[in-house]
């Protein structure tokens, strides 16, 4: 019964949501997600108790809670493995190396070189995530713990909204008001990219769907992280920087964006996008998925991206594949520009989505699932699994877990001089402009805009 | 009140005469196991079964909340809002109709490749004196060995072009420095996807066509001769009815098979072409696994069609006998001094490209620098053992690299005892089906045994991952034992489907005069039955092996840790863009299973294709 209002409740708000975007301003002034908590859970009471506690402490509790057990994870990223292995070495006063750590033992007296435990950490493939998540918790025999979650849309829907998850923030994190709800690891570049070699151009965001380019993308229903970003091209911020660099555009490539946007006039009314740049975010979000190059995954496309045969090829991808090009003969990181770092060059550069951390509210090991979250966004050791590579930002700005990659490159590889967090979401000339996911948003439109979008060819 | 004698005694004799029956029923092996088979089977397949069913009537929560909401339906219970949205809203005609259609095309014309591609391959090897019979029958499986979609990549990389695909040239057009470029419906669509699934599923065409072909009682080809029948006559007349219960297994499983394969069009198919299996998986990330079931069921449908007619046939299969208790060597026909060897040239240049071509390309993937570039090598990804390497994100070098060589044992574990279990149950099962084939109780076992292949990897998954949580399987012993329990399952048709097509060709009447001799059943499967059918039955322990060994999707659930199988470990390196690793895994993979093949073969003298052209005995 309770279950049954949960759900009643979860698909109201959502349907609420998504009406008062249909209703006007809606769309314009984003939803925001509600968790739904039960002060009795247990878990919420971990939580509760965590968010006030002292690393030392918390990492006690854990330690007390997990030792000789195994505990289990699932995430979107495959590095989880690796932030789990630091964790455990974190645990037994060990450094990522597996080397004693003084500096470790001093922070953390209770580290214990006899611990032991084992983390399980999945990554399921094929957006099974939340399949897997939902079994889970109502399952009578719970397993997973807590997870590493992307796609904010379907976490605000399917999970956060029917209490499925819970929230916890460490004490000693401080960041952006809005990696707070639900709370983000990190956040991660996929920006427009293209090869060099050649006569073309992309100075204009617009130019990445001018007639005759195929960028080459991942298939936006096989990562829905890219079916948000173009829903959030509908969103009136995104779509007034399309507007202005869809004006700056001239000949016959102004005319033909002039008349997609004014055909999808209708469609932005029907919407109820109140912004009268809105059509331009439709014509944008069309046009892509008119024209870009099915690809399986980013790695491939930066294989081919930085070949001297795909001269004039353009992609958008997650940044920090480049980094692991080797140079040869053919293929090399020099044949690539990132599109944003050029001087003059207008519109988005591309869009950022965010690893969240969250806990299950049925986690059998919830003080393990607080520490565990602790280690990765407030040590150096725990984010260093993602913080090593370009493109990805710690959601903690202060503790500096972040690493350093504005020289990455040096003057021989440019295109791998990280600009840093700052710069990519600015907006502006001479800055990033990427389109930042926001699930609340995206949910509020997923009637009109994402069924729209999910039936175009 | 009490009961007088008579009708007490009435009571007794009835009780007695009942299990007299029983136990006269029971008697009999076959109904025996048809009984215990039949039991465990309804248990393991209705179960996934239902749970398809019932997730398409369940509204979850996300955008099925919000669609149902719209609509005016409940949210709670069973509900026929997915149904009603999925069949009549904006989403029918890209995510139903028209995959549907493009699936049932794609199925067709799998069938038509793998039935030419395998059935002539199979005549020519085990019916004439074509030369180079072993080399061909052997590499001639390699295919059905790799992961489907590993020939779909091969595919891509020779024939795709910047001009015609965008991105980076592909061999063809990289040789011909831009100048050949295919055109796009050879390049991506139904053309390249019925093609490698015609390839991958040739196979299957090959091993159950060639076992008649090889066992086939010459007398009535003989017969005919005699009676200076045409040869085009002796083909449609004699020979093609006496093959016909082996096109129809291959049929089956080629068409369910290709209905449900999601990687060859994920990879090949380009986004302009939808089937069933991609629209299974793009509507579970939309909209959620209710929409996912309903595509589910409808894939389910069209297979449960195609076991209808198979089915039927089965009943009016005597006259499809070939081994019989007086059967001679069938005569080799001769192709003529010339056209044999054109005919074994051409088959080795197929095999070439199909087999070895993939091989190669793999072996060269793990040398290069950067996947697809062939400018400059490096040994790092077999050698490599130290942490300073950015490009390897931490991973040693294959020889070094624990965790793979982990993985791969677990999987070969999970392979090797579903290959024991599904073909032990699925020998059993065709034997008993085939021995009571006029039984509705046997269509019925015959039909749960087939089941399995039906239910989409990923839904079948799915339900046993939540049998396994209410059973407390966890941690790595658990996931274990619930990968060989689904695996298993899943995999009992192809054992069932391999024994069921051999025991149709034995007479019964082999059987028969054992038992006349008072031979116990034991000694007549040991002594009789088994010799006799020895490659089918080997066939259906193999083909669960081979299956098992490079499985991703069924097991994609069950992991409780990403290097705990060869294959999640290798979808885990192709995210990462470490496509020398994942190349590497293959490479082992297929490896190991050919060497499995010919251990199987040193032992028994049986292998995968022993039965048609390879394999010690006709070495």
């Amino acid at each position: 019964m309770e279950k049954h209002k949960l759900f009643v409740i979860a698909g109201a708000a959502l349907l609420g949501a998504a009406l008062s975007a249909c209703g006007g301003g809606g769309a314009a002034v984003a939803p925001k997600v509600s968790y739904i908590i039960d002060e009795n859970n247990p878990v919420y009471k971990v939580i509760k108790e965590a968010q006030n506690m002292d690393a030392k402490d918390l990492y006690k509790k854990a330690m007390e809670e997990i030792n000789g057990k195994e505990f289990t994870g699932i995430g979107n990223s495959s590095r989880g493995k690796t932030a789990k292995e630091y964790f455990i070495n974190y645990l037994k006063g060990l450094d990522k190396d597996g080397n004693p750590s003084d500096e470790i033992k001093k922070a953390f007296p209770y580290a214990d070189p006899n611990f032991n435990c084992t983390i399980n950490w999945t990554q399921p493939k094929e957006n099974s995530i939340f399949t897997m998540i939902d079994t889970d918790v109502k399952s009578s025999n719970h397993v997973i713990s807590m997870t590493l979650i992307q796609d904010a849309n379907q976490i605000a829907a399917k999970e956060i909204n029917t209490g499925n998850f819970y929230n916890y923030i460490p004490k000693e994190w401080k960041g952006e008001e809005s990696n707070k709800e639900p709370f983000a690891l990190q956040s991660l570049n996929k920006i427009f990219e293209f090869n060099n070699l050649g006569n073309k151009t992309f100075k204009n965001c617009w130019d990445f769907v001018r007639t005759g380019e195929t960028p080459m993308f991942m298939t936006p229903q096989s990562e829905p992280v890219g079916r948000n970003w173009l829903i959030m091209l509908s969103q009136k911020k995104y779509s007034d920087i399309l507007m202005n660099a869809a004006k700056a555009l001239e000949g016959t490539e102004k005319e033909r964006i002039e008349k997609e946007a004014n055909d999808l006039a209708g469609k932005a009314s029907e919407f109820k996008l109140d912004a009268e740049s809105g059509k331009y975010g439709l014509a944008f979000a069309k046009l892509w998925l008119n024209q870009y190059a099915a690809r399986t995954d980013d790695g491939p496309i930066c294989n081919e991206l930085v070949t001297q045969a795909a001269a004039g090829s353009s992609a958008c991808i997650v940044y920090s594949k480049l980094r692991s090009i080797a140079e040869s003969d053919t293929s090399s990181k020099k044949n690539v520009t990132v599109a944003a770092y050029q001087d003059g060059y207008k519109g988005i550069g591309g869009y950022m989505y965010k690893h969240y951390l969250q806990v299950l509210k049925t986690s059998p090991y919830p003080w393990t699932s607080c520490a565990f979250i602790h280690f990765m966004t407030c040590t150096h050791d725990g984010f260093a699994a993602w913080g090593k590579d370009i493109g990805g930002y710690c959601s903690n700005t202060t503790t500096g877990v972040n690493q350093d990659h504005s020289n990455d490159g040096g003057t021989d590889f440019p295109v791998l001089n990280d600009k840093g967090y700052d710069w990519w979401v600015g907006t502006g000339e001479g800055k990033g402009n990427l389109v930042v996911e926001d699930g609340a948003y995206c949910a509020s439109v997923e009637l009109t805009v994402g069924t729209w979008l999910d039936t175009l060819k | 009140m009490k009961k007088s004698p008579a009708k007490s005694s009435h009571a007794v004799g009835s009780f007695s005469k009942a299990l007299t029956l029983i136990t006269t029923w029971l008697n009999r092996p076959e109904n025996t196991i048809l009984l215990v088979l039949g039991i465990i089977l309804s248990f393991a397949v209705l179960y996934p079964l239902w749970s398809v069913v019932q997730n398409s009537l369940t509204i979850h929560p996300g955008k099925e909340a919000m669609i149902a909401n719209s609509l005016g339906f409940g949210l709670d219970g069973l509900q026929g809002a997915n149904w009603y949205y999925l069949m009549s809203g904006p989403y029918g005609q890209k995510y139903l109709w028209e995959p549907l259609g493009n699936s049932l095309l794609l199925a067709t014309l799998s069938c038509v490749f793998a039935l030419i591609f395998g059935g002539v391959a199979a005549f020519l090897v085990t019916r004439t004196n074509m030369p180079c019979k072993k080399w061909i029958s052997t590499v001639f499986i390699f295919p059905y060995i790799m992961p489907q979609w590993t020939l779909a990549l091969v595919w891509k990389n020779l024939f795709w072009s910047a001009k015609v695909t965008g991105g980076a040239d592909g061999l063809l057009a990289f040789i011909s420095n831009g100048a050949i470029a295919m055109p796009e419906w050879w390049c991506r669509g139904l053309f390249p996807c019925a093609m490698v699934l015609g390839m991958h599923y040739a196979a299957f065409a090959y091993i159950l066509i060639g076992g008649i072909f090889k066992n086939m009682d010459a007398s009535l080809e003989e017969a005919a001769t005699i009676l200076n029948t045409p040869k085009w006559k002796i083909i449609f007349r004699i020979t093609i009815p006496m093959i016909i219960p082996a096109i129809l297994s291959t049929i089956l499983l080629v068409f369910s098979s290709a209905v449900g394969s999601y990687p060859v069009v994920h990879y090949i198919g380009g986004k302009n072409f939808s089937v069933l299996a991609t629209s299974y998986i793009e509507l579970r990330a939309i909209t959620g696994d209710g929409y996912a079931a309903i595509i589910g069921i409808i894939m389910l449908v069209i297979g449960f069609l195609i076991l209808i007619v198979n089915q039927l046939t089965m009943h009016s299969r005597k006259q499809f006998i070939t081994v019989s208790g007086k059967s001679a060597q069938a005569t080799k026909i001769n192709l003529g001094k010339v056209f044999k060897w054109v005919c074994a040239v051409v088959l080795i240049i197929a095999t070439l490209l199909t087999s070895l071509l993939p091989i190669l390309s793999f072996t060269l993937e793990t040398f290069v620098e950067n996947p697809g570039d062939y400018s400059s090598f490096t040994t790092k990804w077999w050698v490599y053992h130290e942490n300073g390497e950015v490009g390897m994100y931490g991973n040693y070098g294959v020889f070094y690299n624990a965790s793979l060589w982990t993985s791969f044992r677990n999987q070969a574990i999970v392979a090797i005892s579903c290959a024991l279990i599904a073909g032990s149950i699925g020998f059993l099962a065709g034997y008993a089906v085939s021995r009571k084939r006029k039984s509705k109780f046997a269509s019925y076992v015959n039909g749960m045994s087939f089941f399995p292949y039906l239910i989409p990897a990923v839904a079948f998954s799915v339900a046993y991952y939540a049998f396994g949580l209410q059973m407390g399987l966890g941690g790595f012993a658990g996931a274990m034992v619930l990968m060989i329990l689904c695996g298993s399952v899943k995999y009992i048709p192809f054992s069932s489907r391999s024994s069921l097509s051999a025991m149709m060709q034995l007479s019964p009447e082999i059987e028969e005069a054992a038992v006349i001799q008072g031979a116990p059943w034991w000694k007549r499967m040991g002594r009789i039955v088994i010799p006799i059918q020895k490659s089918a039955i080997i066939s259906g322990y193999l083909l669960p092996f081979i299956t098992g060994m490079r499985e991703l999707n069924l097991f994609m659930f069950l992991v409780s840790n990403n290097d705990q199988l060869a294959t999640t470990s290798l979808a885990y390196y192709d995210e990462m863009g470490l496509t020398p690793f994942s190349s590497a895994v293959n490479l082992i993979i297929i490896l190991f299973v050919l060497a499995a093949n010919l251990l199987v073969n040193l032992l028994t003298g049986a292998s995968i294709d022993s039965g048609i052209g390879g394999g010690k005995k006709n070495a």
